[in-house]
Order: structure tokens, then sequence, then C-alpha cells
């Protein structure tokens, strides 16, 4: 589904990703695993072709300069260089990191927001699955998002992110600053959504703890370089890992 | 005197309001301070004035011709020279300004100057209200200052471009990644607040005249209203509107008609220096920063 080749992403003269590559197929789950600063953001960015548009406003403004190279190639199509709208459109979906929510508006209007390429029916419906999801969302939909706890508002950016109907889904840290129990429901929510609802997933996460078990296939992620990679079950049993990210 | 001011004050306010609303709504959205919006708003009357006296058009037709005409020339305006100097607020002033000057000394140099460059008024009537004589036009504008609120209300919360634009101004990278083309939304925000203009024009140049000095006064009214509302926010242009409206009727009945003039300009100074971001303003960062 998804095929990147020697992704290089510079910011000015630092690089961000190095010689990055990976593939996603159909359906699968996959989890990419770094510390802060390892890049992932920037490969979120990549994927969903935010740093094309970062790149022409920083260009516009005079402002740092975005190198990119490589390739991304997504059922079959090169789109290195498309831009985000048409990712959206082909159904490339991402979910910013830090709760990306509109705080002046209510979770209602969020979810319609989010719905402007669909039609009036699907966002209805979009609605409907993404309270079924989380329930808890019903009872605050005249609520404003800005208002919402960070587990609320973080339920609500999944809910979001599912009304444009996304074939492959990006997650930029979704379980940042929650507490554990709050991880856990929302690991089930994704993983549903997965298995379920054959959402193609890519996941970016600082926890190892809630991601391994669940997910097909995993990426280290350091400094902009993949150092590691194997099945969920793989990197848990490898003793690397477990010394970094399990503290075993 | 009192009921006679009263109702004066409410023309004035959703004057006010009228010519605010299409600057706010451009600032709020895209975040450019449109400073050809004055301009826009004499460009739009002088077309019309053009259709109806150079080319022979009836009244209607010309109008909406006008509008339309600069509801496109403010696409254009972003399209052609806005997107160059997008995100350095500074430039876009600049930018702004240099069209909105050099548009309303051309017509000077034209010599589009004199009582006979004007509008003719919707309906010829007056009623009794209040025993204060009031003309239909400026009912008009109290009707149509009302319904436009409640158009871009309904537009703002229940269109999906409308709720886009709502995106856009909280949050433009996430809307982005929701399909949301920011440089899209921001060429219409600038032209639907240039079509705002035009009509702001229509419905109340019919009560003085067309002249280039009119555009300057619309810019500052707009910026007044605008800062002491709160830059982006339609409850504070509306609540501004209404504040300043009224402080210079009753300025004008019981303490002369001179004073008017420094009513809005005392209304700035205190907003800035109680609360910089103005009455409903979201700004935190410049609050802050004073």
């Amino acid at each position: 589904m998804l095929d990147v080749k020697n992704l290089i992403v510079f910011f000015e003269n630092a690089i961000a990703l190095n010689d990055f590559s990976f593939q996603v197929n159909d359906g699968e789950f996959v989890g990419v695993v770094g510390p802060n600063s390892a890049g992932k953001t920037t490969l979120m960015n990549t994927l969903s072709g935010l740093i094309i548009d970062m790149q022409i406003k920083e260009k516009r403004k005079g402002g740092e300069r975005i190198t990119v190279y490589g390739s991304i190639v997504y059922r079959g199509r090169d789109i290195t260089q498309t831009k985000p709208s048409e990712r959206v459109r082909r159904g490339i979906v991402l979910s910013r990191e830090r709760h990306p929510i509109f705080p002046e508006s209510s979770v209602l209007e969020n979810l319609k927001i989010a719905g402007f390429l669909r039609r009036k029916q699907e966002i209805r419906e979009g609605i409907d699955f993404a309270f079924q999801l989380f329930p808890a969302l019903v009872a605050l939909k005249k609520k404003k998002a800005g208002f919402l706890s960070g587990g609320e508002q973080q339920m609500l950016a999944i809910g979001m992110a599912l009304i444009v109907k996304p074939e492959l889904l990006l997650l930029d840290e979704p379980l940042l600053g929650l507490s554990p129990m709050m991880q856990n429901t929302l690991m089930d929510a994704i993983v549903s959504l997965n298995k379920q609802r054959g959402i193609t997933v890519v996941l970016c996460e600082q926890f190892a703890r809630p991601v391994f078990p669940v997910i097909d296939r995993g990426y280290i992620l350091e400094n902009g370089m993949l150092t590691l990679m194997g099945t969920g079950k793989e990197l848990m049993q490898n003793p690397e890992i477990k010394a970094a990210y399990f503290g075993i | 005197m009192f009921a006679g001011t009263l109702v004066y004050a409410i023309v004035n306010s959703f004057t006010l309001i009228l010519l605010a609303i299409g600057f706010n709504l451009t600032f709020g959205i895209s975040g450019v301070a449109n400073f050809a919006y004055g301009a826009l708003y004499v460009l739009s009357a002088y077309l019309s004035w053009m259709m109806m006296n150079l080319l022979g058009l009836p009244f209607f037709p010309s109008v909406i011709l006008s509008i339309l005409a600069t509801t496109l020339f403010g696409a254009l305006m972003y399209r052609l020279v806005l997107l160059r100097v997008r995100g350095q607020a500074l430039s876009e002033v600049i930018a702004t300004f240099g069209i909105g000057l050099s548009i309303l000394e051309l017509f000077r140099y034209l010599g589009f100057v004199g009582f006979e460059y004007t509008l003719p008024v919707f309906f010829d009537h007056s009623f009794i209200i209040a025993g204060t004589y009031i003309d239909m036009q400026r009912i008009s504008i109290v009707v149509l200052g009302f319904l436009l609120v409640v158009l871009l209300w309904l537009f703002t919360h229940h269109t999906s471009t409308g709720l886009a634009f709502r995106g856009i101004a909280q949050d433009e990278r996430t809307a982005l990644t929701f399909g949301i083309d920011s440089d899209w939304i921001a060429t219409l925000s600038v032209s639907l607040g240039a079509g705002l203009a035009a009509i702001a024009a229509t419905i109340i140049i019919p009560l003085g005249s067309i002249s280039p000095s009119e555009g300057y006064d619309v810019l500052i009214k707009a910026l007044a209203v605008c800062i002491i509302g709160g830059l982006g926010s339609t409850g504070g242009v509306i609540a501004a509107g209404f504040f300043i409206g009224f402080a210079e009727r009753f300025t004008d009945t019981y303490f002369g008609s001179h004073w008017t003039m420094i009513v809005s300009l005392i209304a700035i100074l205190i907003v800035l220096v109680i609360k910089p971001s103005g009455l409903f303003g979201q700004q935190k960062e410049l609050e802050e920063r004073i």
C-alpha cells in the first residue's frame, strides 16, 4: 500500500530523517517507536504531505529551508510532491500530535469541520460511528472542545480523523500525556479500527509498552534513522529494546 | 430628543457594523489586515455609479455587478499580490495599503470628486418613529445590517465552507490534515471581505456622496470598531458597533457635534489601556506581550 524509499529530510542543515525506507501493507498495523527528536513527527508530516505545505510557506516568508529527497509511493502512485489536501482525498489521513482539535468550536462542530471533504450523509454516519467508538463523547457534544480533558480531546481527534474515512490512518503520538487507563482505552479503539474496520494504521509513539503487544510490525527510529525492525513479538524479545524501553 | 437620538444611534450602530464586518471577517480567518478595505468600498461605489451613469444600466444590475466585480478584485488581490508576502504581517499591511492608496488616488487624479457622485436610495420614502423623521434608506441599513449578520452566522455555523473558515482561523495546520486548503480559504476570505465592503457601500453611500477621502474614513472606522471589539471576533464587532454608535450619537446630542469625532479615538485609547486585545478579543499573546 505504502512504499517509502530513501527518505531524507533536512531543516536547513539539520537532518531530521536520514535514509528512511519502509513499507506498509494493506490492513497492517505498523508502529514506529522512538525517543524525542527521533524524527517521528517529521516522518508523519512527510507522509501526510504537511511538509510540502510547510516548505511552500517557509519559502514565501524567506524562512527555514526544508529539503525532501526520496520517494513515497502510495497504491502504485508517486505522491512525494502531492499536496496534503490531495493526499487526504486519496485516503491518507493524519491525526497530529498534541490533540489536534479546534478548541473554540464545540465537539459536534469539530467533527463537522473534519468532514470538509465529505457529503452531509457521510458526515452524519461518521459522527454516529465516532460516538459509537467513544461513547464518552456523546454527553460532551455541545461542549467547547478546548474545555475537554486531554483524553477526551484525543478521542475527539481520532473521531475527527475517522470522519474523513481514512484508508491509511497516520497517528502521531496519540498517547501523549494520557493516563495508563486512558492509553488502554485508546489503544483498544485503535486496534478495533484496524482489525474490524480494516483501516491500515501507522502509529508513532514514545511508549513501547502499550504499542508492541498490538502491532503487526514495528520499527525503532533513532536520530532520523531506522535502527531495528521486526514483528511486535520479536521486538519485545529483543534484549536491547528490553533494556532501553522496558527497563528490564 | 432622547427618543430621536436613540433611533439615530441604532442606525449609526448598524452603519458601523456594516462597515467593519468585512474587514473583521478577512482578518479573523486568514489573518490578513486588509488596508485596501476602504478603497474597495469606494471602488464598488464608483463602479456602480459608472455603470449607471456612463453605461446607462438600471440600478439593481449595476450594484450587483459592481459587488461581484469587487469580490473578484479581492480574490485577484490575494492571488496576485498577497500570496507572495503571506505570513509577513508588515508586508501584507504595506501591500494592501499600497493597493488602496493607488485606487483612491487614481480616482482623485481622474477628477471623480463632487456631489454628483452618489448612488440613489432604494426607496424614496420616510416615516416618523418615536417623533423623529427617519427615511427608508436608514431603515434599510438597520434591516440589511441585521440580515447580513444573521446570514454570516448561518454561513459560518452551518455550511461546510463556513465551518472550514472557522477551522482555518483556529488551527491552520490541523485544518490542512482534513483536506482544507489554506490558500483557497484565505482567497475566499479576502474576496468575501471585499464583497461585504461593496455591499456596505451600496447601502450606505446613498446617504452621502462617493469621494476618495471616504475610503480613508471607512478604513479608520472599520479599524476602530475591530480594535475595540477585538480583531477577528464577530461578537466583538457587534458590541463595539453598538458601543461607538451610541456613544457618538449621544455625544452629538448632549455635548455638540464637534465632539463626536474623538469618541471612537478615546474609546480605542481606553480599550488599549485596559484590554489591548479588545472587548471580545482572544489574542492573548498580544495582551501578554503588552
